[in-house]
């Protein structure tokens, strides 16, 4: 296969994407296969560059709701082609999120678009849906094992679900392993303080930003751990001595 | 300068007379409801949405206590999807907001049409709650009432926001479908609500921001609705826009509305320059946030942000949204106290 041809095939997802169009993203990822371009190439440079687009124009107000919720639907169409033929090696997954709407609140499209965009820029997400119970959260994090937890509202009266997890988090001690961040309608910074979240992403972009600087947070709190066990088992070594 | 009563103010800000006023208003024309008023007044939630009685005492608290320059009811925006078909949770026994279950329409011929909307849902109530207001406050304070309108009301309670946003751009038709079959329905609230004694009618149409959809959609999808509504309705109506309006004010200002009222994510001194574009003077109405600033306060903070947006051009002081339900009642007190300080010297200088 050329250059050219792979070019083009690539070109096409990422139109796709941008577009909103379904159907031609189906039939760029079928194209990728066919003509043995490494599905998870097809994904980065194909797909998630669409959607890169789409995020940029959706943050100067080019684009609107509307608009990402069609391109994310496209994206999906074409991930769900190609994820089944990418290998496990090839795809090292930047790290694992949790992601829902809290308990009594069903508006999720703020977390649908965080989740989009969560996956797009190489992050696993495990999406607990809407309206989901403060135990969900935390049994759902422990059992992922994930770094972040992520947790949206649309509803003022409902922020205080988010301050129920999070302290439930504090109380049963997995704030070392696990951060949060909060977002949605009524959220703010004050409020992130108020409850003690980790992080507040005033829109989706903002929120995969900041869960970068979580991730980042983790690996090194995870480093300064090992660091120190190994420190002191070279101590433990010494007294044996 | 004689003083004025709130009606008068109030009054004289949305018909266009705003350089008469003695000061600023201020006002919230959301809910107005906080967990402190429920206790002085007997009236808790759920109670209070299907007592009239309680209704009235909880809507004019603020009023009462701290000299808020309205009375509003209801204290949901649920009340227009629950008589459209959705099922509404009123939380009993516990002093929660009124939420749906689910989003059970999945297309417009679901729609459940009452066959009386008098006596639909939660309307019955608050026509009366109206009325017991009206006997204490006609002509003292004027009495609002809220609804939202059919895009918030369909895009946010009644359908999945996702698959109507998206409609937006693969089946226009469905949308217009959506709000022109229920129009009359809401034109007949809002008139029960006119007839039962309300002053002015705030819609709440929060799902038309700029953080959902275009400026071009809300020309297309929203305007129309409003303007005919408005026409139809033929009333004081404040026309409020939760979320960012930045770009939309000035189409907001065109709706046939007598005033618009936005939350602090659309700064005051944009909306005013916006607005003054299409239709200088027109009454701006916002934007103090109301967890950030009312709630969490403190008193000082509280005045210095009355006083920038007086500066800023505001024409009536308001929350931004719904009171906090925890909201500390000195803070609503703050709040009047300083549109009334600074309300009146501005005004002087304007003169």
């Amino acid at each position: 296969m050329g250059v050219e041809k792979k070019e083009e095939i690539l070109k096409k997802l990422t139109e796709a994407v941008i577009d909103g169009d379904e159907g031609k993203s189906k039939e760029g990822a079928q194209e990728a296969l066919d003509n043995g371009i490494k599905p998870y190439e097809a994904v980065i440079n194909g797909l998630a560059a669409g959607m890169k687009t789409v995020g940029d124009r959706y943050e100067c107000k080019e684009y609107f709701l509307p608009d990402l919720l069609l391109s994310a639907d496209a994206m999906y169409a074409g991930l769900n082609i190609l994820t089944p033929h990418i290998k496990k090696s090839d795809s090292k997954s930047k790290g694992k999120v949790v992601l829902g709407v809290v308990e009594g609140d069903v508006h999720d499209i703020g977390k649908n678009i965080v989740k989009i965009m969560l996956t797009a820029s190489g992050y696993e997400v495990v999406d607990l849906g809407r309206d989901v119970p403060t135990d969900k959260f935390i049994d759902n994090a422990e059992k992922e094992g994930a770094q972040v937890v992520a947790m949206s509202t649309l509803m003022t009266p409902t922020l205080m679900s988010m301050k129920a997890v999070e302290d439930k988090l504090k109380d049963t001690g997995m704030k070392d392993k696990v951060k949060t961040i909060v977002g949605g309608g009524p959220v703010s910074e004050d409020w992130r303080a108020k409850m003690g979240s980790d992080a507040y992403g005033r829109d989706a972009l903002e929120a995969i930003d900041k869960v970068k600087l979580l991730m980042g947070m983790i690996t090194t709190a995870v480093d300064t751990m090992k660091e120190e066990l190994k420190e002191e088992e070279k101590k433990e070594e010494k007294k044996e001595q | 300068m004689i003083e004025m009563n709130s009606y008068e103010r109030v009054m004289a800000v949305l018909g266009g007379k705003k350089e008469t006023i003695d000061r600023l208003p201020c006002m919230n024309s959301a809910s107005v409801s906080t967990t402190d008023f429920m206790k002085t007044f007997n009236a808790s939630w759920p109670a209070a949405h299907k007592d009239a009685e309680k209704m009235a005492k909880l809507g004019s608290a603020a009023h009462r206590v701290c000299g808020l320059d309205n009375v509003s009811v209801p204290f949901s925006m649920t009340v227009e999807a629950e008589i459209l078909g959705a099922v509404i949770n009123y939380h009993e026994g516990a002093v929660k907001w009124p939420s749906i279950t689910e989003f059970s329409i999945k297309d417009p011929s679901d729609l459940k049409f009452p066959d009386d909307v008098s006596k639909a849902g939660t309307v019955p109530v608050i026509t009366k709650a109206i009325a017991i207001l009206k006997k204490e406050f006609e002509g003292k304070v004027p009495i609002n009432a809220y609804m939202v309108p059919p895009f918030t009301a369909i895009s946010s309670y009644l359908v999945d926001s996702i698959s109507f946003l998206k409609c937006i751009r693969t089946s226009p038709d469905t949308i217009h479908q959506y709000c022109r079959d229920t129009l009359d329905v809401f034109v007949e609230m809002a008139t029960l609500y006119r007839d039962a004694g309300a002053d002015v009618i705030t819609f709440h149409e929060m799902g038309a921001s700029n953080d959902n959809i275009s400026p071009q959609h809300f020309n297309d999808f929203v305007k129309p609705y409003l303007q005919e509504m408005i026409k139809r309705l033929n009333m004081p109506i404040i026309l409020n826009i939760c979320g960012s309006a930045v770009r939309i004010v000035d189409k907001m200002a065109e709706c046939g509305a007598n005033a618009i009222a936005v939350d602090e994510r659309t700064p005051i001194k944009d909306a005013r320059a916006a607005v003054d574009k299409v239709k200088p003077g027109f009454p701006v109405i916002g934007n103090l946030p109301a967890f950030a600033l009312i709630h969490q306060g403190p008193v000082e903070r509280i005045r210095e942000a009355v006083k920038k947006g007086i500066d800023d051009g505001v024409d009536v002081v308001a929350s931004g949204c719904d009171f906090w339900l925890e909201t500390p009642t000195e803070h609503i007190k703050a709040l009047v106290d300083a549109t009334a300080e600074f309300g009146k010297r501005s005004h002087q200088k304007f003169i």
